[in-house]
Formats: structure tokens, C-alpha cells, sequence
């Protein structure tokens, strides 16, 4: 299941190189950013992004609608799969990790503890409420000047298209040296909006990692969680990205169902 | 006193979401600069769809446009081949605006002192000594995409913009006059656009 993932997030990566080129090409089939991705009619928008707008415009747009419609309805039945199947942040830092092992430098993942769940889960609701209010406030949807992923593919385009970058692109070496050096998935499980958002979309229909109850306990599954849950209590956790590391994991669901994916 | 008079129209004037520059426009079929910067999530579908590369993103931080696109007419003006737009998530640009008599980004005014045009009509009529040879232009009339309608020659010599001009910026791109064009654009919705306009503006500056 993990190389199915790996293939979902090359599929979601391509977008970043497909669309300058095809720019360049002068073919707008494919066009957008992962803010808002156009293929063909079809538009795919950020959630947040959409969201701000209607939040500070005070207007619904039937296009606004439209375009959130495929978002939402995956993030209902699925959960938030975005981050961990989709996001080409999420799939650098996945390299970052490998890379750090190859290298033999010391881990920087966090021992698992409830405290540090809560904290993440306080933290990522709080900047996404202040962002909300700053954004109300200045009457324009800034949160996207935070979104590692729109950064990534608006620059790009820029780069290739004009030759140029604007300023945002400041955040992405920060960000990038912060988690090479310093830190385990900090954007992912403590700012992120866009996961933040997508959590709360989620839903009882939405599908979560179901425990069976019966395993040996040897925490295998603790060990592999990058967003540093308990698979075992937290599938319902806001943090849970249906990554599923921790059923390929598990040395048990070899032989009988201990960890699997469960929609109602 | 001063410093209070700031801080008392910074925030009477908040959200500072509102600045505009003389050529630099809004994408064709833009609302209005406040529910445009509302509305817009910077998303850049329409820079890509730009097929000319007339629309870029803004990279100046000031009053939170960074990321937002624009037509720098000095560098070049909208075709008005109407790409952008139908690709707006968000409506910040109107899908509806399909024929580019639809499009209403801003006036062109031209500057009378220094249009080659008006200096060959002020020279026929003696207001003014000829120094140097003399020419004529039309470079505007010639790259507007809506000649005669936009911009006629009054008397067959000076130039002249009718309401119908979209604000395209075309004829900003093509002015020859030199280092100052002697045409410019005011976006739409720029205030003194159409009571003072802007070179007037610059003569009371003492420009």
C-alpha cells in the first residue's frame, strides 16, 4: 500500500512540472496552481483559499462552489488523504527523512506522547482561527502567502513562464531548512491551515484506521507515525492523515485484521 | 498632530486594500479593485492562461497585492484576447466578459504637451515655435484594437479617447515618446480619473 502512495504522490507532484511546461507550449488544457487546479472545465480549488474569499467577500459564487465540490467530497469519504496521498510538501518531507537515514544523522522524530498530540491539535486549530481573523480583519485572504504547496507550483510557474519570483518565495528555504535540521513535520502537524481545514470537513462518514482490538503490543505502529499518534486510539484524530504507514506496519496484519481502513 | 492625523485616516482608510498605479491594470473583466483583492486567491490560473505574457504577478508587498495579477502597460498592453477571463475560481474576474467592448480596465489620456500630434497642430495653428523637424504619429490610433470607436483623429491630426476605450494599454506599449510616454493609462476606479486625470495631476505637482 505504501508504494500505492508513493505512486499518488509522484501522480500529485507532476502538476508542479506538467503545467509551466505545458505553458510553455502554449497548451492550456491543464492550468492553475495547487490553489486552484483547471483541467479541461474541471476546477479543483484549495478549500482555505475558496473559504477566505467567501469568508471576507460576504458573497457565494456559484463557481466557488464548484470548485470545492471535488475537495469535499473526497475529504467526506476518505478523510484527510490529501496530506499524506496527494501533498508534494508532505512528499519532500518523506524524502527528508529518508535522506536523514541515509546520511546516518540522529532522527528527529519525537518519542509518542499525548502531550505532544494535544499540543499539535491546539496549535494547528489556533493558527488557523488567528489566520482566519487576521485575514477578516485586513479583508484579504493572505493564508495563501502560507501554503508550502501553492508557493511551490505558483513560483514555478513564474520561474519558467516569466523568469521571476515574487516574494513569497521566501518561506520555502526557511521552511525547508527548519525541517531538514530542526524539526520532525512541524508545518504538517503544527501550522498547516489547509490540513486544519480538511480536518474539519471530515465527517462520521469519512474513513479512519480501525483497530481490532487483538494485537501483541509491540507498538510498531507508534513507532511509524509521522504525524506521532497511537494508531491504535487516535484514528479518529483530527491529526490522522489515512497515510496507512501504520497498517503496512503492523507484524500481525499479516496473519489476521489488527489494523485496517474503515468507512461507515 | 501630524502622527495622529496618520494613524486617524490609516485606519478610517483600513483595509488598505485599495492602491493604484498609473499603467498597471487589473485583468480584463475585473470588479472592482476592493472586491477584487477580496475575491482574489492568488492563485495564478489566469497568469498562465495569458498567452501573451501580459499578466503578471505582483510582487510588491505593499497593501497586500503581492500575488495578485496586473497589466504593466509600460511593458505591455492586453491583446484582449479575453483567456483569463473564464478561468477564475473565485469570480474576482467576470466569465462573462467575452467581447472586448465589455472591457472597462481603465482610460487612456494622452499628454498634450508632448504628443508629437498635438505639437504638429499646435505649430499649424502658431501657439508654438517649431524647433527641430516635426512628425506626425498616430501610433495610438494605429494599435488600438478599437479604432475609431476608442480613439479617432480630431480634424484628421489629434488624437482623441472616446468613453469607449477599454483601458487596454496598447497605445501606452507603442507610444514612441521617450523617457515619459506621451500616453498613460488610469486603471479603473483611480481616483481623479475622470474629474482630473492624470497629467493634470502631475502639472499641479509641478512636474
Amino acid at each position: 500500500m505504501q508504494k500505492l502512495r508513493k505512486i499518488f504522490q509522484f501522480i500529485f507532484l507532476a502538476p508542479l512540472f506538467i503545467v509551466p511546461i505545458l505553458n510553455l507550449l502554449e497548451i492550456y488544457f491543464i492550468k492553475g496552481t495547487y490553489i486552484s487546479l483547471d483541467v479541461g472545465g474541471l476546477s479543483i480549488s484549495d478549500p482555505v483559499a475558496v473559504l477566505q474569499a467567501l469568508f471576507i467577500s460576504h458573497s457565494v459564487r456559484p463557481i466557488m462552489l464548484a470548485s470545492i465540490a471535488i475537495p469535499a467530497i473526497i475529504v467526506v469519504f476518505f478523510g484527510r488523504v490529501w496530506c499524506s496521498w496527494a501533498c508534494p510538501y508532505y512528499l519532500m518531507l518523506d524524502g527528508f527523512e529518508k535522506l536523514r537515514k541515509k546520511l546516518k544523522l540522529k532522527p528527529l522524530k519525537p518519542k509518542y506522547n499525548p502531550e505532544i498530540k494535544r499540543k499539535a491539535n491546539i496549535s494547528r486549530l489556533g493558527i488557523f482561527i488567528t489566520g482566519l481573523i487576521i485575514v477578516g480583519i485586513l479583508g484579504i485572504p493572505l493564508m495563501y502567502l502560507i501554503s508550502p504547496p501553492s508557493i511551490m507550483s505558483s513560483q514555478a510557474v513564474l520561474l519558467i513562464k516569466y523568469a521571476y519570483i515574487t516574494a513569497e518565495f521566501i518561506l520555502l528555504p526557511v521552511l525547508v531548512i527548519i525541517e531538514f535540521f530542526f524539526g520532525y513535520r512541524i508545518w504538517c502537524r503544527y501550522i498547516c491551515p489547509t490540513g486544519t481545514c480538511l480536518s474539519l470537513m471530515q465527517s462520521k462518514f469519512s474513513m479512519y484506521v480501525e483497530y481490532s482490538g487483538d494485537c501483541s503490543k509491540c507498538q510498531k505502529c507508534i513507532h511509524v507515525c509521522p504525524m506521532i499518534l497511537d494508531p491504535k486510539t487516535d484514528s479518529l484524530s483530527s491529526a490522522c492523515n489515512n497515510c496507512g504507514e501504520c497498517i503496512s506496519a503492523c507484524p500481525d496484519n499479516k496473519k489476521r485484521p489488527t489494523l485496517y481502513f474503515k468507512s461507515h | 498632530m501630524s502622527i495622529w492625523e496618520e494613524i486617524k485616516n490609516t485606519l478610517n482608510n483600513f483595509p488598505i486594500k485599495s492602491s493604484y498605479q498609473i499603467n498597471r491594470m487589473r485583468p480584463p473583466g475585473s470588479c472592482d479593485e476592493e472586491m477584487f483583492m477580496k475575491l482574489c486567491v492568488r492563485c495564478a490560473r489566469c497568469v498562465e492562461a495569458c498567452p501573451y505574457r501580459v499578466l503578471r504577478r505582483s510582487s510588491a508587498t505593499k497593501n497586500g497585492e503581492i500575488g495578485t495579477p496586473y497589466i504593466y502597460a509600460d511593458i505591455a498592453g492586453c491583446q484582449l484576447c479575453m483567456k483569463c477571463t473564464s478561468v477564475c475560481p473565485t469570480g474576482a474576474i467576470d466569465s462573462s466578459t467575452v467581447e472586448m467592448q465589455q472591457v472597462a480596465i481603465g482610460v487612456a489620456r494622452i499628454n498634450e504637451d508632448t504628443c508629437m500630434n498635438y505639437l504638429y497642430s499646435k505649430v499649424e495653428s502658431g501657439e508654438i515655435e517649431a524647433t527641430g523637424s516635426m512628425a506626425l504619429c498616430n501610433s495610438c490610433l494605429n494599435s488600438c484594437p478599437l479604432r475609431e470607436e476608442a480613439i479617432y483623429l480630431k480634424d484628421g491630426i489629434i488624437p482623441t479617447i472616446t468613453e469607449k476605450c477599454t483601458g487596454c494599454g496598447l497605445c501606452v506599449e507603442r507610444c514612441p515618446i521617450k523617457p515619459v510616454k506621451a500616453i498613460a493609462v488610469i486603471p479603473k476606479g483611480m481616483p481623479d480619473a475622470e474629474t482630473a486625470g492624470y497629467f493634470h495631476y502631475l502639472k499641479r505637482l509641478g512636474k
